[in-house]
């Protein structure tokens, strides 16, 4: 099993693609369901948003899954003009969640740094976990990945630049009325004319609570429909200084070749003075405003210059941050992939730990048949050292288990172990014994036992126990040759783990 | 000690502080800083309550002690602003405040006063516990008063950086200094009251010659002036940040002016 994402993005595919991968809340949850359906499918998010379109899964064959969300997804576009996989990306394993990590740090969006992708990425993460079906879409593996990515992308913004400073002209305008006015909550504006940038940045500032928008133009017919579309009211352009008298920011963008707000308009607006802040924004090529109004004293000026300066030295900030998030990544990487690779071997120590209290059971059981004369304390006293001597024997190997190589495949650790110890297929073997404790095992566990025994009764044979102990036989003797002994995890093992657990590791 | 253990994380407090405007308002510099001024206040709490257990004195007439004391209500004032997010930022200009009065605290040594206390009561300990909330929540108008000149500066030339993010919304600014200044005139009102009640009771006098009345009647003058300047004409707020920072000013010259110059030995003026 291995993390696999599939999806397109702003960077595999044009907008007039990737909008026709755009899936909408209700129709991603149907998607999901939808995949579960799918053989093999066990976790799987749905990430759409206007720039990416993404479908992390933890399947248990890789291959198999990707092709069922190929599939979902040429569906969903119908037909176009190039092969669907020209458009596609994908990652899997540790490519994969470092993929995620970028995309909720906003390094991979087309603004980089942009915030908004955080919670998008919350968004979908919710989907799936709260989405009717057991067992969750959202499984042990994608929430502890959804909720790393979560917190590194948390990280990054609070701890780089990479999230300092508004990164378009509209979110300038409105970092700085926050700055003059903290909360803009019935804040007054005030546009004058009717260009497409000044509606986004008063859309922008409504977000942020600002009211009251009043619109201004030549053509008062212009004027109304702008303010019908924002909610607001329009005034004739010769009643412009009451129109300023009662706004607290004035945004400017008419084509007029001369300036339309003057000191002496302000003058006629504030007869005695401006006794609260007045901020600005002159967006308008030619400039609207005459530059001397900047200079009264409660008047915050800004032009389309110094928007956009600020919006370059935000976007400069934020390149220079790039490698710090990276390193915050890479860590958070780390400690999934750590993470990962002990959910791994988990199952292992569980069974290792398994193995050895069995046999210190059985060899307690023989021995206190052999010395039935042990008082109650001597009991207690060997099974004391039995216990601490398979703890002891056992410390070692998990801790090193549960660090992993220093190099290499973890999943192949396991294997090695597995194999080393003969725990490859331990339900079988527990089927094996409960059937020759019972008396009831098949010919073929039968012989395989004979065969495994010939010529040894440990039940009878002291020396032949002491030998086993020096390496001729020991464990060996007691249990049936694992099955297809190339050590690639049995199904009985398999079954027994959870999600992610597999000896059979795909990359 | 634990005066000077105080002071450090007073001062720990304060790097912080400057840490964080330095790297562009990223990290957890707040939290760690108000953790750090919260470690203080304890700590200098604890100080002026074995203070008071030692000497059987409140810690409000020795000029070191006085200073202390004045020291910690800057203290709680912290405390009171950490929960307020972005106000909280006002600890970049107070902490200072603080840390200064402690560390002259320090340095004349907190000790009782010299002079026989009789007069210690009720009244008394209000009298002064209202004038030194009235001074910190004068010092509190002048921090907001100075970081709402540097914003307005900074946004009138454009200067988008560092200390723009820092410091907090123009408004913001000015609603405290508002507050600041007007509970700064209603405690001195109440300080001077007080004083005035206890002096008419056991000495028959309102002891107007005495250099803390005349320091004390000098501050209300200025509290009142800084009210007043902030309702004539435009531009209110900041005609209030720079009237609060002057006025500021002003009550802390006069009080070093008559410290030197008429202040009796071992008491606080």
């Amino acid at each position: 099993m291995t993390l696999v994402v599939v999806g397109v993005s702003h960077r595999t595919a044009p907008i007039d693609v990737r909008e026709r991968f755009w899936f909408g809340p209700e129709e991603a949850s149907r998607a999901l369901l939808n995949l579960r359906s799918e053989d093999g499918i066990e976790e799987a998010v749905l990430l759409s948003t206007c720039n990416r379109t993404e479908v992390y899964l933890f399947p248990s064959d890789g291959e198999t899954a990707i092709q069922a969300v190929e599939r979902m997804l040429a569906r969903k576009v119908g037909p176009l003009e190039d092969d669907l996989r020209s458009y596609l990306f994908q990652h899997q394993g540790q490519d994969a969640a470092q993929h995620l990590f970028r995309v909720s740090s906003g390094l991979d969006s087309m603004v980089t740094g942009e915030a908004e992708i955080q919670g998008q990425v919350r968004e979908a993460y919710a989907r799936s976990t709260e989405l009717p079906i057991e067992p969750p879409m959202a499984g042990p593996v994608l929430n502890r990945l959804f909720q790393m990515s979560l917190a590194v992308g948390g990280r990054v913004r609070a701890e780089t630049g990479l999230g300092e400073g508004a990164a378009s002209v509209a979110s300038v305008a409105v970092e700085l009325a926050k700055k003059i006015f903290g909360s803009l909550r019935g804040k007054n504006v005030l546009i004058l004319g009717a260009g497409a940038t000044g509606e986004l940045i008063v859309e922008a500032l409504a977000r942020e609570g600002a009211e009251g928008v009043i619109v201004a133009n030549r053509t008062y017919e212009r004027a109304v429909n702008l303010a019908e579309r924002l909610h607001g009211h329009a005034i004739h352009f010769d009643r412009l200084p009451d129109g300023v008298a009662s706004a607290d920011i004035v945004l400017s963008s008419t084509a007029a070749p001369h300036a339309v707000l003057s000191r002496r308009v302000l003058y006629q607006a504030f007869p005695g003075g401006i006794r609260q802040p007045l901020f600005v924004i002159d967006i308008a090529i030619p400039r609207d405003v005459d530059p001397a109004v900047g200079d009264e004293p409660n008047v915050f000026l800004y032009n389309l210059d110094d928007l956009q300066q600020i919006v370059d030295e935000h976007v400069q900030v934020r390149r220079g941050a790039v490698p710090a998030a990276g390193r915050l990544i890479e860590a958070q990487l780390g400690e999934f992939s750590d993470w990962l690779a002990s959910q791994e071997v988990v199952p292992l120590i569980r069974d290792l730990r398994g193995r050895g209290e069995e046999i210190r059971g059985r060899e307690l059981e023989r021995l206190y048949r052999r010395l039935p004369e042990l008082s109650e304390e001597e009991r207690e006293r060997v099974e004391e050292f039995s216990k601490r001597f398979l703890n002891k024997l056992l410390h070692d190997p998990t801790i090193r288990l549960r660090k992993g190589l220093p190099h290499g495949d973890p999943g192949d650790l396991v294997e090695t172990v597995r194999f080393l110890y003969g725990l490859e297929d331990l339900e079988e073997y527990e089927e094996d014994r409960v059937g020759r404790e019972g008396g009831a095992f098949t010919e073929e566990q039968g012989s395989a036992r004979v065969g495994a025994e010939e010529g040894v009764d440990p039940e009878e044979d002291d020396v032949g126990e002491e030998e086993g102990d020096k390496g001729k036989g020991g464990e060996g003797n007691e249990r049936p040759e694992p099955r297809g002994s190339s050590g690639r995890g049995g199904p009985g093992i398999s079954a027994a783990r959870p999600a992610g657990r597999s000896g059979q590791r795909r990359k | 000690m634990i005066h000077t253990a105080a002071l450090l994380f007073y001062i720990g407090a304060f790097a912080l502080w400057v840490r964080f405007l330095w790297s562009g308002s990223r990290g957890r510099g707040p939290l760690l800083a108000s953790v750090l001024a919260l470690l203080g206040v304890v700590l200098h709490g604890t100080s002026l309550a074995l203070f008071y257990l030692e000497h059987d004195e409140l810690p409000l007439v020795g000029p070191g002690a006085a200073l202390s004391s004045l020291a910690f209500v800057g203290g709680l004032a912290l405390l009171v602003l950490l929960p307020l997010r972005e106000v909280a930022r006002v600890a970049i200009v107070l902490l200072p405040f603080v840390i200064v009065l402690q560390a002259v605290a320090l340095a004349i040594g907190v000790r009782p006063a010299a002079a026989a206390i009789d007069f210690q009561g009720a009244g008394f300990i209000l009298h002064v516990a209202f004038a030194f909330a009235g001074f910190q929540a004068f010092a509190l108008a002048c921090a907001a008063g100075t970081l709402y000149l540097i914003q307005f500066h900074e946004l009138k030339t454009k200067r988008i950086g560092k200390i723009f993010r820092f410091t907090p919304p123009l408004a913001t600014l000015d609603t405290l200094g508002r507050v600041g200044v007007w509970s700064g005139l209603v405690c001195l009102s109440l300080s001077l009251s007080l004083g005035w009640a206890w002096t008419l009771t056991y000495r028959d006098s309102l002891e107007i010659t005495d250099p803390k009345v005349v320091w004390s009647v000098l501050s209300w003058f200025t509290f009142l002036g800084v009210v007043v300047a902030r309702r004539l004409g435009d531009q209110p707020e900041y005609r209030g940040a720079v009237a609060a920072v002057l006025g500021f000013g002003v009550v802390v010259a006069t009080f070093l002016v008559l410290r030197v110059t008429v202040g009796a030995e071992g008491l606080f003026l």
